[in-house]
């Protein structure tokens, strides 16, 4: 028996002191490891790596202080209580638990790792103490208290150090493995060092056998099976941390390429939404520029000192100009559709049918028209209008304005009037020139016959003493004379139809509206309303084009003049032209006296005239071109105006 | 004035128109001279007899009215009767008042012509009586002595044979024999016939 005031003394068996170390070193590394996990877990994951890594560790240094105290023999039998066993082992997984918590936080302060390094020193410490209480041995346990302050301090300490490397290790980076293993060392050492400080605090007296209940033996077999279990139990920990590194890794590498090709595509979302807001504002700026120029062309459109407009295919009006609106007084509805026409012109140029045909032809035309100003004055207006058309050449709309010309339109009344007067005087100039000569010449041969003849009467009665000879020489100037007198005439016709004919082949037509285009100012200013009615098919003919026409004017001045004598109201001259049996029929009809049925024949006569001022030669003369054309001229008598009729006939 | 027989002359360019009228005219027994034109007219002989002149408006060269104005310039004192084709009423009232006889539009009436030319030749005779007359009375002027020449505007103005005296400085029987000189002179047998052959000469009857 060994006295119980000498202590028992002990030996260490070395192998299991180096096992011992070793397990510390891998339950910290497990700890830094998973201290990583939990860091970068979060939500259910992250309790699970908590729980699981605070299990890992807490049996690890568990199995560590187990070892440690199995590495210890005395030389009397130790049992160990497993209820206290379990506990101790409980206290090691909440110390591992709070530990990974704080080595876990975000942001670690002086008060946090303080509280965290004193729990998990205290938590360290108890668990050896407690390991050391479940031993049952025959023998008493005293502690030297300065050691065992020792062991608490170096446990405090050491946690401290632990807690600070695992925060510093929580990220992922490439030297993660050597330092993590070069910090495992470290604090694998330090719990060592603090076991086994601990465990030198402890000094075995002799006693009586302790109470064995629930007490067992732990042999070297069960020693060695717990330490291989905990061992796996690292291992485990350390296999799932990995592959869970590696997911994560995985996961991180993917995230980051995630990133990236988000941050790409957001890239270039961006881009397109910078090219399409500048697009927007581009077209914004297109489409102000649009409204301005809308604006500016609206405006320049409004004030031309021009009346404007545009129309439908139709005619009808689909925009009227402010001007326009204005001159005429009406409003955009009363001059919009045929408006325009309907409430604005002259009620005599309100010619619907007209107008519709102009526009009907699809080609640009000009039309003049009078327009009612707003106080109601007629002007003369030049309406000109040309189309837009579409790829098919459809008349989409059209385009025009609508000109004053009132003053130009009287400045041409004007000259026409002038030069109407200035051709009358013209005419009647010529024609008194032409009266005295004829008069002179005709009037000599008379002058010699009268005074012959009246001679020659005296001798007859007896006034005067006969002489014979005398009186026969008069009576042959007489006959002379009065042959003399027809020569002049027929000179004088010879003057007025001038040259000899030449002769062409001919459309009798085209004779008659070369004749109206010359005659048009002088119908328009005596304001004789001309209706032709030509014949679509004439024979053509052979003749000369001048003299034809020359016939055709003086018929229709002759006509001119008797409307203009004419008090009739209707002032009408028609100019027909039939193909007959003859050839050729022209009719020249109009609304004056009218010819009497028994000057019908004279009027042919030369000389004879019914006119103030006429010299009687123009029916003569044109009765001689028509007859030298092979056809007849003559007039037919009758109450309504004149009617001269002349035959052509047609080319063989 | 059984002493000249009367000539008419005829200026018309148309010769059938000149044969007519000669034979018309000379049916009542004057004498016609045929002219073609104005300047034949000038370069004819002219013998101092009673003459008229009937005259064609329209002349070649010439106007028949711008002639009579060359005939009045040139002194010569010719009764003209225009006949015309074509006359007009400014043209008539240029040619009466230029003192044409007869304005006569062809054809004309025989009668008219005739008429006409009676007036003519009898307004040319008086003109040429008168200016024989005329003539004659100055070759009677002509024929006083300068101091009867004095004395006569004295006596046409009715003065007393004193006052003439006192006037021309001489003695009243002086002026008596001058009186009765140029009354005698001048064929007047009494005062109131020289008054009136004074006013015919032109000499002025009042004091000046």
């Amino acid at each position: 028996m060994i006295p119980a005031s000498t202590p028992i003394t002990g030996s260490y068996d070395y192998s299991e002191v180096a096992r011992s170390v070793f397990i510390a070193v891998a339950a910290s590394y497990v700890a830094l490891d998973l201290a990583g996990r939990v860091a970068v877990a979060s939500g259910r994951a992250r309790l699970a790596w908590w729980i699981g890594g605070s299990a890992a560790m807490g049996i690890g240094i568990w199995e560590m202080h187990l070892k440690g105290m199995l590495a210890l023999h005395l030389p009397v039998p130790q049992e160990y209580h497993w209820p206290t066993l379990l506990a101790a082992l409980l206290i090691a997984a909440l110390a591992s638990g709070v530990a990974l918590y704080v080595s876990c936080l975000h942001k670690m302060g002086p008060v946090k790792a303080f509280t965290g390094c004193v729990t998990m020193g205290g938590g360290i410490a108890g668990l050896h103490y407690t390991c050391m209480a479940a031993m049952r041995l025959p023998a008493v346990t005293r502690f030297s208290p300065a050691l065992v302050a020792l062991s608490i301090l170096l446990a405090i300490l050491f946690s401290l150090i632990a807690l600070l490397m695992a925060f510093g290790l929580r990220g992922e980076t490439r030297w993660s493995v050597p330092r993590r293993l070069g910090s495992a060392l470290v604090m694998g050492a330090a719990i060592s060092a603090m076991h086994y400080t601990g465990m030198a605090a402890a000094r075995f007296f002799p006693a009586p056998p302790p109470d064995l209940s629930q007490a067992l033996s732990i042999s070297p077999l069960a020693n060695n099976g717990i330490a291989i279990v905990t061992f796996m139990v690292i291992l485990t920990a350390i296999a799932t941390s990995s592959v869970d590194r590696r997911a994560g890794v995985e996961i991180q590498r993917i995230n980051r390429e995630l990133e990236r090709r988000v941050a790409e595509r957001t890239l270039q979302l961006e881009a397109a939404n910078q090219s399409l807001r500048n697009e927007i504002l581009e077209r914004e700026r297109a489409e102000e520029d649009l409204r301005q120029s809308k604006d500016r062309l609206r405006l320049v459109i409004d004030t031309l000192p021009a009346l404007v407009w545009s129309k439908l295919p139709d005619g009808s009006a689909d925009f009227l100009n402010q001007r326009f609106r204005e001159y005429t007084g009406l409003s955009e509805e009363q001059g919009l559709a045929w408006g325009w026409m309907r409430n604005a012109f002259h009620p005599e140029d309100r010619a619907e049918d007209e107008w519709r045909a102009a526009f009907a032809t699809g080609e640009p035309f000009e039309k003049e028209a009078r327009l009612r100003r707003v106080d109601g004055v007629y002007r003369w207006f030049l309406l000109r209008a040309a189309p837009l058309r579409d790829d098919q050449g459809h008349v989409v709309k059209w385009y025009g304005t609508t000109t004053d010309i009132e003053d130009r339109k009287r400045a041409e009344e004007a000259l026409l009037e002038v030069q109407g007067k200035l051709a009358h005087v013209n005419r009647t100039q010529a024609m008194g020139e032409l009266a005295a000569a004829i008069a002179h010449e005709v009037n000599q041969p008379l002058t010699a016959i009268v005074t012959n003849a009246n001679f020659s009467l005296r001798q007859l009665k007896g006034a005067t003493p006969l002489n014979l000879d005398e009186l026969q020489a008069a009576i042959a100037e007489i006959v002379n004379d009065g042959t003399r007198a027809s020569a002049v005439i027929s000179r004088i016709r010879g003057l007025l139809m001038k040259e000899t004919p030449r002769t062409a082949q001919l459309d009798v037509n085209e004779v008659v509206r070369e004749v109206i285009a010359l005659l048009r100012n002088e119908l328009t200013r005596h304001r004789i309303h001309l209706r032709t009615e030509l014949a679509a098919s004439l024979p053509r003919m052979r003749g000369d084009p001048v003299q034809l026409q020359q016939v055709l004017i003086n018929l229709i001045m002759n006509s001119v003049e008797a409307i203009r004598a004419s008090t009739e109201l209707k002032r009408k001259l028609s100019i027909r032209s039939v193909a007959n049996a003859d050839g050729i029929l022209i009719q020249i009809q109009d609304s004056g006296p009218g010819v009497a049925p028994e000057q019908a024949d004279r009027i042919f006569e030369p000389f004879f005239t019914t006119k103030p001022d006429g010299i009687g030669m123009g029916l003569s003369i044109s009765r001689s071109i028509v007859e030298s054309h092979g056809g007849r001229l003559w007039a037919v008598a009758g109450s309504s105006g004149a009617l001269f009729e002349f035959t052509l006939p047609a080319e063989d | 004035m059984t002493e000249a027989a009367p000539i008419v002359f005829v200026v018309d360019d148309d010769p059938s128109v000149r044969r007519a009228i000669k034979r018309l005219i000379g049916s009542v027994g004057l004498q016609v001279e045929l002219l073609e034109s104005a300047p034949e007219f000038l370069q004819a002989k002219h013998s101092d007899v009673p003459s008229c002149l009937v005259l064609d408006i329209r002349l070649p060269g010439i106007s028949g009215l711008d002639f009579q104005r060359e005939l009045a310039q040139a002194n010569i004192h010719i009764p003209i009767i225009f006949v015309t084709a074509h006359g007009d009423i400014p043209m008539t009232v240029r040619a009466m008042k230029a003192g044409a006889v007869e304005f006569l539009t062809k054809p004309f009436r025989d009668q008219d012509l005739l008429d006409a030319v009676h007036v003519a030749l009898e307004r040319d005779r008086t003109r040429r009586q008168e200016d024989a007359e005329l003539a004659s009375l100055r070759k009677r002027l002509e024929s006083l002595t300068p101091r009867e020449r004095e004395v006569l505007p004295l006596v046409v103005s009715g003065l007393p044979n004193k006052q003439i005296a006192a006037e021309i400085g001489t003695s009243e029987p002086t002026v008596k024999v001058h009186r009765s000189q140029l009354m005698r002179k001048m064929g007047a047998n009494s005062l109131a016939k020289l008054v009136r052959l004074a006013e015919k000469i032109g000499i002025p009857g009042n004091t000046p």
